[in-house]
């Protein structure tokens, strides 16, 4: 009975993780149409930027959770440099824009190893959860629960963010109809390296967050991408109870897959994709884009 | 001499390698309503996304109270009091009545000596005028009526406070009850001192309202008037408009 109450348990925080991670790059993919391929990269980076700033590799040292917020920031100012000076130039042309984040993800991945090494990076859990909660019969890590309700509240922020302020309301508008948002005097082309640093910034963070559980090393985000689309796609584009919902999908299938059917685990891992482009190809809560 | 509100001097504008507008130049007065009228393709609404900034225009220069807005975007052009109703209303379709309005939410520009004269608008002067829309203020705006649409689209343009208004064919594709409703509320603009172009197709509608006509014909200007001159005239309404 253990085994399956902590299976789930790991299912529902390994979704949480894909949640924080998929999350920005749903938005990113929905609301800007431009398919970020270097997701991945930016969750690789924010797990190496915090971890080394947790363990002083820089001269300096910090808790974890400020270096998970100096992470995040650091890495949502290089994805407004990335949207600002070079998808910027590619407006509509999502070949090119796939080219050019694959060929940054690949970059990125070389100046990672330069400067971190091929070594993993372990990352402590933050002090006072590294313990573990006993419910019923079961003992749970604390940090794993952590994990949970951290992105329950990044959830509830970025549902209340995107349908409850003007910025949200701003941002929806220029993603319905960039000529007319101008034409009421938003500045669309602002707003879209604000939603691009977000997703950059919320994909840092789950890098982070996620170190102490997946550890740091290289080829992170190429293990980590994959799932994000994953998400995005079983979840649709621009939908964040998609992204919710998806996330938690593909935790329990990428959990449960490698327990019971590990010589399968990516075969049931891609089948519920392969069949969502097949039979409802704009994802289970996404808009139609015709 | 009294400024004029918007002015197009010389404009000569392309859609690809389309010459759609040829050394277009008209002005609309101060508080004035200009009425633009044409067959289709002649280059009325060109003319608008030209005052509003969707098209910049090769040669020629636009101004707005003098103040030349020839290379602004779309939304400097909104910051200096131009909006638009545009053709097709063009409403955002997955925000809610209220959020359209909200968005387009922006204070009048009191330190102008052009600022208007009226109370700024505000959501509730909007609703006010509209009540229909505040009878549906929850309701995603793409499940509104075609008169409905219309309205919100006249109330996210004034909820820029501008100072000068582009509508363009506000008329389109509602039920003359509707357009009734329609052209009454841009009397009441009107009169309430906002400079407006009016582009319409049917020159009835607009020879009601307008101070001042300019008739469009292949991308120039062949006509500038008043309704006055115009109702006397059939034979060059024909020549330029093909109808009556």
């Amino acid at each position: 009975m253990n085994f399956w109450i902590v299976l789930t348990v790991n299912s529902v925080t390994f979704g949480g993780l894909l949640f924080l991670l998929a999350s920005g790059f749903s938005l990113i993919f929905g609301l800007m149409r431009i398919p970020n391929l270097t997701h991945g990269s930016l969750f690789m980076l924010g797990a190496y930027i915090g971890g080394s700033v947790v363990i002083g590799l820089f001269g300096f040292k910090m808790n974890f959770w400020l270096a998970a917020v100096l992470a995040s920031l650091t890495v949502a100012a290089l994805g407004a440099l990335i949207e600002r000076f070079l998808l910027r130039q590619l407006p509509g042309d999502q070949l090119a824009q796939v080219l050019v984040t694959l060929g940054i993800s690949f970059m990125a991945a070389d100046f990672c190893l330069m400067v971190w090494g091929g070594d993993p990076m372990s990352v402590a859990t933050p002090q006072g959860l590294g313990g573990f909660a006993r419910v019923g019969g079961a003992v749970f890590p604390l940090y794993r629960l952590a994990i949970i309700a951290i992105a329950v509240v990044v959830a509830i922020a970025l549902w209340m963010l995107l349908d409850r302020t003007r910025l949200g309301a701003m941002i929806r508008a220029g993603v319905d109809d960039p000529d007319m948002a101008r034409v009421v005097g938003i500045r669309v082309s602002q707003l879209f390296t604000i939603v691009f640093a977000l997703g950059a910034g919320l994909a840092a963070f789950a890098g982070i967050i996620g170190g102490p559980i997946l550890s740091v090393y290289p080829g992170l985000d190429q293990d980590m991408l994959p799932l994000a689309l994953l998400v995005v796609i079983i979840g649709g584009a621009g939908s964040l109870l998609g992204s919710f919902v998806g996330s938690i999908l593909v935790g329990f299938i990428y959990n449960f897959g490698q327990a019971l059917l590990p010589e399968l685990a990516y075969f049931v891992l891609f089948l519920p994709m392969l069949l969502v482009l097949l039979l409802r190809p704009q994802g289970l809560f996404g808009r139609h884009v015709p | 001499m009294a400024t004029s509100a918007l002015r197009l001097e010389g404009v000569d504008a392309f859609y690809g390698d389309s010459h759609v507008l040829q050394n277009v130049s008209f002005e609309l007065g101060e508080a004035r309503m200009l009425g633009l009228l044409g067959r289709n393709g002649a280059g009325k609404s060109t003319c608008m996304n030209v005052g509003m900034g969707l098209l910049a225009a090769r040669r020629g220069a636009v101004s707005v109270f003098g103040e030349d807005v020839t290379k602004l975007s779309p939304e400097l052009i909104a910051a200096r009091g131009v909006a638009l109703v545009p053709q097709g209303r063009r409403i955002f379709r997955s925000l809610t009545v209220r959020e359209n309005l909200l968005v387009a939410g922006r204070k009048p520009d009191a330190g102008s000596k052009h600022a208007p004269k009226h109370a700024p608008w505000t959501m509730d002067t909007v609703f006010a005028m509209f009540p229909r829309l505040k009878e549906r203020t929850s309701q995603m705006a793409a499940h509104l009526s075609g008169g409905e649409q219309q309205m919100l689209a006249i109330g996210r343009a004034l909820m820029g406070n501008p100072r000068v208004l582009l509508m363009d064919e506000p008329s389109e594709g509602l039920a003359p009850q509707i357009v009734a409703e329609v052209m009454a509320t841009i009397r009441k603009l009107k009169e309430s001192g906002l400079s407006i172009v009016l582009v319409e197709q049917n020159p009835n509608l607009v020879f009601d309202v307008a101070d001042d006509i300019v008739i469009l014909n292949t991308g120039g200007v062949a006509v500038v008037s008043t309704p006055a001159a115009l109702r006397q005239d059939d034979a060059l309404l024909r020549q330029h408009l093909g109808v009556f």
